[in-house]
């Protein structure tokens, strides 16, 4: 067996795979699937998955302490399980499993909820930081210049409180959550922003949601969305120009 | 000597108190440089970028302090090829805060992934001893040493999954790094704590896995504490150093001719759980031991 497929049986074969067969697709012959299945049974590889997924789970809720501090302590090991079953937790890098761990997460949450609102504000958090790393604020100039459109930031978000985002925060020093209001209230978040948000205006959350798919500029004015609040949302990176 | 003798060392950790990188506790830091950095990807193409804080703030706290890096993302021994972001990472590190060597782990932590991406498996895992592990990792170690123009060393794995294939002229985890370090003309480093895991959970006499080290290119050597988890005594970096770890230490330091530092490892969390005096502690025993051998 080569090398490479040695590495590549045995890591799958102690990476979780979900259920899946770990060697398929692998071109090996019984002999080689022989001495894989003894060294499974070995105690020394079962200890070896033990701390992989030890490690994996370890990372993950480091990685995602807002919002899991908020489930309930079963809910919380089930979903640390189900990700390092899914094949999580392995990357080595905070800011790399934060993001790809809280959308897993989302994806679990009820919407609308108090949870879901606080799974959105720290995955919004981490990725306007990682932005704000040698982010420099572009010059509205551009705007006028020809050849550019405008989309949504790499590094920005809009979360929506489903109650006044102060009572939702306080939940994570310990206080209640308040009830779901129909009424939203939102954020913005972006690398260039004081503290990575403020409330969002209703003008600003209108463009926002119209750049779902890039536009010109001059599409959006004949529209009717201000030049100045689309300065307002470029300058901190919360929009961004891209070249056609 | 291949490079001046600095002394004791500690790995530079972010959440202690910055005084105990101080001349009078120890002799130079080992930096992890990705701890310093942030990952990026675009697509499938990913970055490692030094963050400026950072760095500086390390850079600060280590002072004048000469360093070696002890990297962990490069995954030297992946056949599918190593880490190249990381590489790329440690030229610009290189750039801004020069160090005496760079180490990394012998073994591998990336395997293909089925869309042609790259998988990381979530934990280091160690090479067979065969002759085409041998290859791959010498050819690499020999091109990172012309790279940076310092020695690079690679450090002997504690491994728990034992029955990996082995080519009989390179027979185990000792004979694979013999045969890489003939071959690339590199270094070791000789992790204690590793071999002492291995004697334990391998049940190896841990004298005689020391001896059969390419003892003349070590250059550095590890000291740590573990800690047993079912029934296996792990490389934790948890605590102190095992009463066993240190006369180790004294076994091979009049056996390394070359050896120029010691490093007390420990991870950051236990550093912080352990404290300064703690450290101190386990620094002022090992100079002692580097002194003592080096006397005699």
């Amino acid at each position: 067996m080569s090398l490479l497929d040695l590495q590549t049986a045995v890591g799958r074969l102690v990476r979780a795979t979900d259920g899946h067969d770990p060697l398929r697709g692998l071109q090996l012959d019984p002999d080689e699937r022989a001495r894989l299945a003894a060294l499974v049974e070995r105690a020394g590889f079962r200890f070896t998955v033990d701390v992989q997924r030890s490690w994996c789970a370890g990372r993950a809720a480091g990685a995602a302490k807002l919002t899991l501090s908020l489930l309930p302590a079963t809910e919380r090991r089930r979903v640390l399980d189900d990700w390092v079953s899914a094949g999580g937790g392995t990357a080595s890098f905070v800011a790399t499993e934060a993001d790809a761990f809280l959308e897993f997460i989302a994806r679990r949450l009820r919407a609308p909820s108090h949870a879901l609102t606080l799974c959105r504000f720290e995955q919004a958090t981490l990725r306007a930081s990682e932005g704000a790393l040698g982010f420099a604020a572009p010059d509205p100039s551009w705007l006028a210049e020809p050849g550019w459109v405008l989309r949504t930031g790499r590094y920005a978000a809009v979360v929506r409180f489903h109650a006044a985002p102060h009572l939702v925060l306080a939940a994570l020093e310990g206080q209640p959550l308040p009830p779901i209001s129909p009424e939203t209230t939102s954020v913005l978040f972006g690398p260039g922003l004081d503290g990575f948000s403020r409330l969002a205006t209703s003008a600003e959350v209108a463009l926002w949601e119209r750049l779902g798919a890039p536009e010109a500029l001059p599409v959006l004015i004949r529209e009717g969305h201000r030049q100045e609040v689309i300065e307002a949302l470029v300058t901190p990176g919360i929009v961004e120009l891209a070249a056609t | 000597m291949i490079v001046r003798p600095l002394g004791v060392g500690l790995p530079y950790i972010a959440a202690l108190p910055p005084e105990i990188y101080d001349p009078g506790r120890l002799d130079f830091v080992e930096v992890t440089p990705e701890t310093l950095c942030r990952e990026r990807r675009n697509g499938r193409v990913v970055t490692i970028e030094l963050v400026p804080d950072q760095l500086e703030r390390a850079r600060r706290a280590c002072g004048a302090l000469p360093i070696v890096v002890h990297g962990v993302e490069l995954s030297i021994g992946s056949a599918q090829g190593e880490n190249a972001a990381y590489l790329d990472m440690l030229d610009a590190f290189q750039a801004r805060w020069p160090f005496v060597w760079h180490s990394e782990h012998l073994g591998f932590q990336t395997i293909p992934g089925e869309d042609g991406t790259t998988l990381e498996v979530g934990v280091p895992l160690p090479l067979p001893a065969t002759r085409e592990a041998a290859r791959l990792v010498a050819g690499r170690s020999a091109a990172i040493g012309a790279r940076y123009g310092v020695p690079f060393l690679l450090e002997n794995a504690a491994y728990y999954l034992s029955g990996l294939p082995a080519d009989a002229e390179i027979g185990d985890d000792t004979g694979l790094l013999r045969a890489i370090t003939e071959r690339s003309g590199g270094f070791q480093l000789l992790d204690l704590h590793n071999v002492h895991c291995n004697a334990i959970n391998q049940g190896t006499d841990p004298f005689a896995a020391i001896d059969g080290m390419p003892l003349g290119r070590v250059l550095e050597i590890h000291v740590a504490g573990g800690s047993w988890h079912d029934g296996f005594w792990m490389d934790a970096h948890d605590g102190r150093v095992p009463e066993r770890v240190w006369t180790m230490l004294e076994y091979a330091l009049p056996r390394t001719p070359n050896v120029a530092g010691v490093v007390f490892e420990v991870l950051e969390e236990h550093a912080v759980r352990l404290g300064v005096d703690v450290i101190a502690e386990e620094l002022a025993r090992a100079r002692d031991i580097w002194r003592s051998c080096r006397r005699g």
